[in-house]
């Protein structure tokens, strides 16, 4: 069915735009490498996830006012208005719909999705594209941290600033998760949490890690890509601790999976495991059963698909 | 020189990563020392520990030296090398070249013999003014944190790696590069390489025919409680494995490269499973009348008809000697191996 299309004052055709966006679980890296004159670039390589999505409707109407249901998902608004800003249609209004399964303040990426799925819904509804960096941009502006939900390619994304650092031209590896949340009660919000200090001793353990995740993403070494998981997530105890952490390292360990990935700012993470592994079954099955035994309530996840993530990008 | 500029000449001073089996791979150097030279300068400055017309003074008769004197050309500081008899002339002329000041020692100090006098010496030194400043290889923790980046090249051009062997003399490249491989390899097996008369692991002290490793000083940056395994080698298994690494591979390497080699060669063999790098620290050519020269090696009895195809255990530091002997460290600290306190500290 054709969408319903109206005229503006200007001419130009507008419709109904959709947009949706895939969640995360964490992040395989969070850190930061040193930038010219003795500065740092905060950066980091999400861990998407295709169980949770945000799909945004767009209405747009001529009223100049943007309301956005539910009324708390005050960055969706400021995507939509910065993206009708870039796009010249700074005078246009309309109700923004959001419709999310992912839980807020956990590390599941929910306002990147939000985002970035708003702002795909305005460009629908304009009928233009935004690039993966447009759209970084514009949601680093409304967020000011954001991940790297956008790219279908894995890159290493400098989230304050909405820059990719180096893209590894490939999709993230698929993996198999097992995951639990260290902390069900615990809420973090992004802006809220200070974030992390850094010396320079912790930047020379980033540039290990982040030429060992290079080459990991490139030639498809999942060992090697749980072994960067593993050791980023143990860096970032000192920053966030997660309660139950030691655990779940011995637990991947002793079943032997390839590692463990942790939210940096949030409270989730998981145990990594190769899809193609033929013990897989398995070893998930005993994961489950060992975090009951730590009264841990573990969900069996999966990657992102990148091909379609790549569809409505 | 702009920093940049001084980054692009560093740059040239990496390791080539060169494969010498299916599970053994060589990390190359030219001048291995160059890096913990320009990392401990570099953070001196930005420490402001240094400013910059400070003179930088050091206790060497090896490479360090010359790293620093390359690197303190660079950044146009003054550089007092101190040393002894044992320093090779190319090395001194080299120096000098790059407009460092090189200071001989020539009477031992009744405790800690030349090593210890060649400290007092720069101690005396840096009392001139507050724009002296030791570089410590042996005490400063910039030593060890300048191995990041070989770790770096290393995972990024390697991948998994399971052992790493290195030869020990400051405890700078193998603690350094254990800590930030370990970062990422956790079960990473750590193998240093000494020689017999060195103190490191707790061998009496004696006169010690290897250079470029051991030490007759306990050095700070040494962390013993990184090494699963120790193995002590002699000079003359050292000199003819650096032929036998010539004559087989074409790497034409130091001695200790030689030492390096003859153990990670074995280790390999035996753990064909296991990824293993191993570290070679300077190239042949400051060794061309010595090691490479077969009447200096037939005059020193340097030649060792068969080398030993598997090294000694021993269960006591001391009890290692004469020929390739090993020890199974397993992290632990040296009071807990050697059971007696070194007192012979680079602190002194």
């Amino acid at each position: 069915m054709e969408p319903i299309t109206f005229e503006y004052q200007n001419g130009h055709g507008c419709r109904i735009g959709r947009g949706w966006c895939a969640g995360h679980h964490g992040e395989l890296f969070q850190g930061a490498i040193a930038g010219d004159h003795g500065t740092m670039r905060r950066c980091l390589m999400t861990l998407p996830c295709d169980n949770f999505q945000s799909s945004v409707s767009f209405f747009p109407d001529s009223s100049g006012e943007l309301r956005v249901d539910p009324p708390h998902k005050e960055k969706a608004r400021r995507t939509v208005q910065y993206s009708l800003d870039a796009l010249g249609f700074h005078y246009l209004g309309g109700v923004i719909v959001v419709r999310s399964n992912i839980t807020e303040c956990k590390g599941y990426g929910s306002s990147t999705a939000d985002c970035v799925a708003a702002a795909l819904a305005v460009a629908d509804a304009l009928r233009v594209k935004f690039t993966a960096q447009e759209l970084a941009r514009l949601v680093v502006d409304a967020e000011q941290a954001s991940d790297n939900l956008m790219f279908c390619d894995a890159v290493l994304f400098a989230h304050r600033e909405g820059v990719v650092i180096d893209d590894y031209a490939r999709p993230v590896p698929r993996l198999e998760l097992v995951a639990i949340d260290s902390e069900p009660d615990r809420l973090i919000d992004t802006l809220d949490y200070t974030p992390a200090s850094y010396s320079w001793k912790d930047l020379q353990y980033f540039e290990v890690l982040v030429t060992a995740l290079r080459r990991a993403v490139r030639t498809h070494d999942l060992p090697l890509l749980g072994q960067v998981a593993t050791a980023s997530a143990g860096l970032n105890q000192r920053v966030l601790p997660k309660p139950g952490y030691a655990d779940l390292r011995r637990l991947a360990r002793e079943r032997g999976a390839l590692g463990v990935a942790v939210a940096h700012s949030g409270t989730v993470m998981s145990v990594l495991l190769d899809p193609d592994d033929p013990a897989i079954e398995h070893k998930i099955e005993a994961l489950h059963l060992d975090a009951a035994r730590l009264g841990l309530q573990a969900a069996r996840l999966t990657t992102r698909d990148a091909h379609a993530q790549r569809r409505i990008a | 020189m702009r920093p940049q500029a001084a980054a692009a000449l560093l740059n040239a001073f990496r390791a080539r990563l060169v494969p010498l089996s299916d599970n053994l791979v060589a990390a190359v150097f030219p001048l291995m020392k160059i890096f913990p030279a320009a990392f401990c300068i570099e953070r001196a400055r930005r420490d402001g520990a240094i400013g910059p017309r400070s003179t930088l003074v050091e206790s060497s008769s090896g490479t360090m030296a010359l790293g620093l004197a390359i690197v303190a050309k660079w950044f146009c500081h003054r550089l007092i090398v101190v040393t002894d008899q044992a320093c090779d002339r190319v090395l001194a002329r080299r120096m000098q070249d790059l407009g460092a000041r090189v200071e001989i020692v020539d009477a031992p100090a009744p405790v800690g013999g030349l090593q210890r006098a060649r400290l007092d010496r720069v101690r005396e030194i840096c009392a001139r003014g507050d724009d002296y400043l030791w570089v410590n290889q042996y005490d400063n923790a910039a030593n060890p944190a300048a191995y990041a980046s070989l770790a770096a090249q290393l995972a990024g051009e390697v991948g998994r790696i399971d052992c790493l062997i290195g030869t020990v003399g400051s405890g700078g490249s193998m603690c350094g590069t254990a800590e930030y491989l370990g970062a990422l390899f956790s079960d990473l097996y750590v193998i240093g390489v000494d020689t017999f008369g060195s103190v490191l692991f707790g061998q009496p002290d004696r006169p010690r025919g290897l250079r470029g490793l051991g030490n007759s000083l306990l050095p700070r940056n040494l962390d013993h409680t990184r090494f699963d395994e120790v193995h002590w080698v002699s000079v003359q298994e050292a000199y003819t494995a650096t032929r036998l690494l010539h004559q087989t591979t074409s790497l034409f390497c130091g001695g200790t490269s030689g030492a390096c080699w003859m153990v990670a060669r074995h280790w390999a063999e035996q753990h064909p499973d296991q990824r293993v790098v191993c570290l070679f620290p300077d190239d042949g050519h400051r060794y061309v009348h010595t090691i490479y020269d077969d009447e200096a090696m037939d005059a020193g009895g340097y030649w060792v008809p068969q080398l030993p195809a598997a090294p000694r255990e021993v269960s006591d530091p001391r009890d290692a000697a004469d020929t390739w002997s090993c020890l199974r460290w397993s992290l632990r600290s040296y009071a807990d191996v050697v059971k007696e306190p070194c007192l012979i500290t680079t602190a002194g």
